[in-house]
């Protein structure tokens, strides 16, 4: 009797834990990342490229198995290129949707609101706000410990096309034509002018124009009359149009050197011919062999863009360098952890090049620019390559 | 240089000029700032942007003006009856008008946005060159050109008010709508003749402003800052005060600019608009609206 009882009990137990599944791993939490861009803004063509990249970016991680196991979910929401949308779209992020890390827009102004806030936070933010202010204290230095910036930044760019005046084209003397209600206009044009006068060049013309003036002609007028080698244009594209269209009729034939703003469609937007223009890009957008091209080919394709942009590079870019971080990090719902992983990114692979960021100041260190012209069909064409 | 400052400054000056006397055109009449002049401009740009591309090859520039004129001219019949009119049959406080008219200017502008986003678009080339020389001055002839029609429509104007019986009337109606009807005169035709009018010269000015300075959703409320301080300075309601005082802004702006500087002129210009405003708020031709009263 006790030999049956035991030996129906052993079948029991051992029927018992066949029926046992091994219990299912649970699946990882899901990393959340928000991407603040200016969707509806005055910069929303460039904001909603930028988005796209980001979007494409992260689709791409997911259906490569995400970071680590885990799958990405963006948050787009948009700050409408305005610094109180911007933080309140940031604090949504961050009390709402609990996100681990923000990719930020190509903009300056909303991205100088969260300085501080995102180190109250713990929260990294990584983007293309290229004014040194957004990762920088202007009055002290320090650096802002959880902002990002993965272009080269106003001054380095703006450096970027002094040197190639200077050296490649041998020009002496230079003017300067911007937008002094426009930050970025600023950053790129104060720079510039301090590059020149400390490489040997000198600056003879300083000329301004505000948001409210549609007319150029007077500046452009006093900047003739001084007689550069060559005119730097910082501004939107709308006004650099105006401003290149007031410099060639009042009769100015030198050269005109222009920032990163000056892409297509720009030849669309002025009247004159276009000669003797050299700007700024980050990426070489239309050369098949570049690491971008293929993304910039399905932008068009999918957006139905007749011409590429940069900003998809931006967003494909920024999520790639946060990824990178999330990758190495042990938790990467950790803040803290991400910000010190990204502190010392060293050469990630993005569109723009290799990526080493520099601790000091949140830039990159290893990121140089390209100089473009335009051909006589209005094509854009890289011409060379700034190192940094 | 003083020359090129003055060939220059007049030239702005007749952009103004379009646009401040479709401005004050108006205001003649009904006696409020129409904002959503901005808005129609900035409308019309669009229209004849896209008009031209609709093409192949584009359509002859004047056949792209005289397009967006009537469109602009629909635009202001659509605004009148679904806002205005409204407004007059109720009989309400002037006020409402004003607000109306900021309602429909950023409707517009934000319906473009909509639509077509902050990117901006260039109409193509007009002229094969943009400038010629007379001696040391440099004309641009585009310029020429938006001074030349500026001119041709502003004449036509005061001749329409000052020699024919419709122009009769419009004077008539701007003294005194009431006593007009109790004349026979058909007031409501009158106000719909006059934001006809308005139209077609918003027509006019978007396709030119879109040409001299591309096509986005803000070019027509930007360059209405400047039609409205030179309808103030000239006089609210007075078509020849209007040009005048818009010419006389384009050269002061230029000059100001050429020898204070972009930022001290914002300021000069809002001042003498200020100053017109305590010391003559009737503007330059307010006293000759006045006398003839």
């Amino acid at each position: 009797m006790k030999k049956i009882v035991l030996v129906v009990a052993i079948l029991v137990m051992a029927l018992s834990l066949a029926g046992c599944k091994p219990k299912a791993a649970e699946p990882q939490e899901k990393i959340i990342i928000g991407s603040i861009q200016d969707l509806s803004g005055g910069a929303s063509e460039a904001g909603k490229a930028n988005a796209w990249g980001a979007e494409y970016a992260v689709k791409v991680i997911n259906e490569n198995g995400g970071i680590d196991g885990r799958q990405i979910e963006i948050i787009t929401l948009d700050c409408k290129n305005d610094l109180n949308e911007g933080i309140n779209v940031y604090r949504k992020l961050v009390d709402e949707y609990k996100v681990d890390a923000i990719i930020g827009p190509p903009l300056s102004n909303p991205a100088s609101g969260w300085v501080e806030l995102s180190e109250e936070d713990q929260v990294p933010i990584v983007g293309h706000f290229a004014d040194e202010i957004t990762t920088t204290n202007p009055d002290t230095g320090a650096v802002y410990p959880f902002m990002y910036l993965v272009q080269p930044s106003c001054g380095q760019q703006s450096d970027a096309i002094a040197k190639f005046a200077i050296e490649t084209l041998g020009l002496k003397t230079y003017a300067t034509l911007y937008n002094t209600g426009n930050a970025f206009a600023k950053a790129h044009a104060i720079p510039f002018m301090k590059y020149v006068r400390d490489h040997g060049g000198s600056v003879v013309a300083e000329e301004t124009f505000t948001w409210t003036d549609t007319d150029y002609s007077a500046q452009a007028l006093k900047i003739v009359a001084a007689n550069p080698e060559a005119v730097f244009l910082s501004d939107y594209a709308n006004q650099a149009a105006t401003a290149y269209d007031a410099l060639r009729d009042a009769g100015f034939t030198g050269v005109i050197l222009g920032a990163n703003t000056l892409a297509l469609p720009f030849p669309t937007l002025v009247k004159n011919e276009i000669h003797d223009l050299y700007f700024l890009q980050n990426y070489d957008m239309l050369n098949p062999e570049t690491r971008c091209y293929d993304l910039h080919q399905t932008y068009m394709k999918e957006v139905g863009s007749e011409y590429p942009k940069a900003n998809v590079g931006f967003g494909w870019d920024a999520v790639q360098v946060l990824a990178a971080a999330l990758e190495k990090a042990k938790d990467p719902k950790d803040g803290v952890e991400v910000r010190e992983i990204l502190e010392s990114t060293k050469g990630v692979e993005i569109c723009m090049g290799d990526i080493t960021i520099n601790p000091a100041t949140h830039r990159p260190t290893t990121l140089g620019m390209h100089i473009a012209v335009y051909d006589e069909n209005n094509t854009m064409q890289i011409l060379t390559y700034v190192e940094p | 240089m003083v020359s090129q400052l003055i060939v220059n400054g007049i030239s702005i000056g007749a952009v103004y000029a379009l646009i401040a006397v479709g401005f004050a055109i108006v205001f003649s009449i009904m006696r409020f700032s129409n904002f959503a002049h901005g808005g129609m401009i900035s409308a019309c740009a669009f229209i004849g942007f896209y008009f031209q591309r609709a093409f192949d090859p584009a359509p002859p520039f004047y056949i792209t003006i005289l397009f967006t004129a009537v469109c602009g001219m629909a635009i202001a019949i659509l605004i009148d009856t679904l806002g205005y009119s409204r407004i007059r049959k109720k009989k309400s406080p002037g006020i409402y008008y004003f607000l109306m008219s900021l309602t429909f200017a950023i409707l517009i502008e934000q319906i473009l946005t909509v639509f077509y986003g902050t990117n901006m678009y260039g109409y193509p080339k007009v002229f094969q060159n943009e400038t010629f020389m007379i001696g040391d001055l440099r004309f641009k002839i585009m310029n020429l050109v938006i001074l030349g029609v500026s001119v041709a429509m502003l004449i036509a104007l005061i001749l329409l008010i000052n020699k024919t019986k419709v122009g009769l009337a419009i004077r008539a109606v701007a003294i005194n709508a009431e006593a007009g009807k109790l004349m026979g005169i058909n007031s409501g035709m009158i106000v719909t003749l006059i934001f006809v009018i308005a139209g077609i010269l918003a027509g006019v000015s978007g396709v030119f402003l879109g040409v001299q300075y591309s096509v986005y959703p803000a070019v027509g409320s930007i360059m209405m800052v400047k039609g409205f301080i030179a309808s103030v300075i000239g006089g609210l309601g007075s078509l020849s005060g209007a040009i005048f005082a818009a010419l006389a802004l384009g050269l002061i702006e230029i000059f100001l600019t050429y020898f204070l500087g972009a930022r001290e002129t914002t300021v000069i210009m809002f001042a003498i608009m200020l100053a017109f405003l305590f010391l003559r708020p009737q503007g330059i031709s307010g006293k000759i609206t006045e006398d003839k009263v």
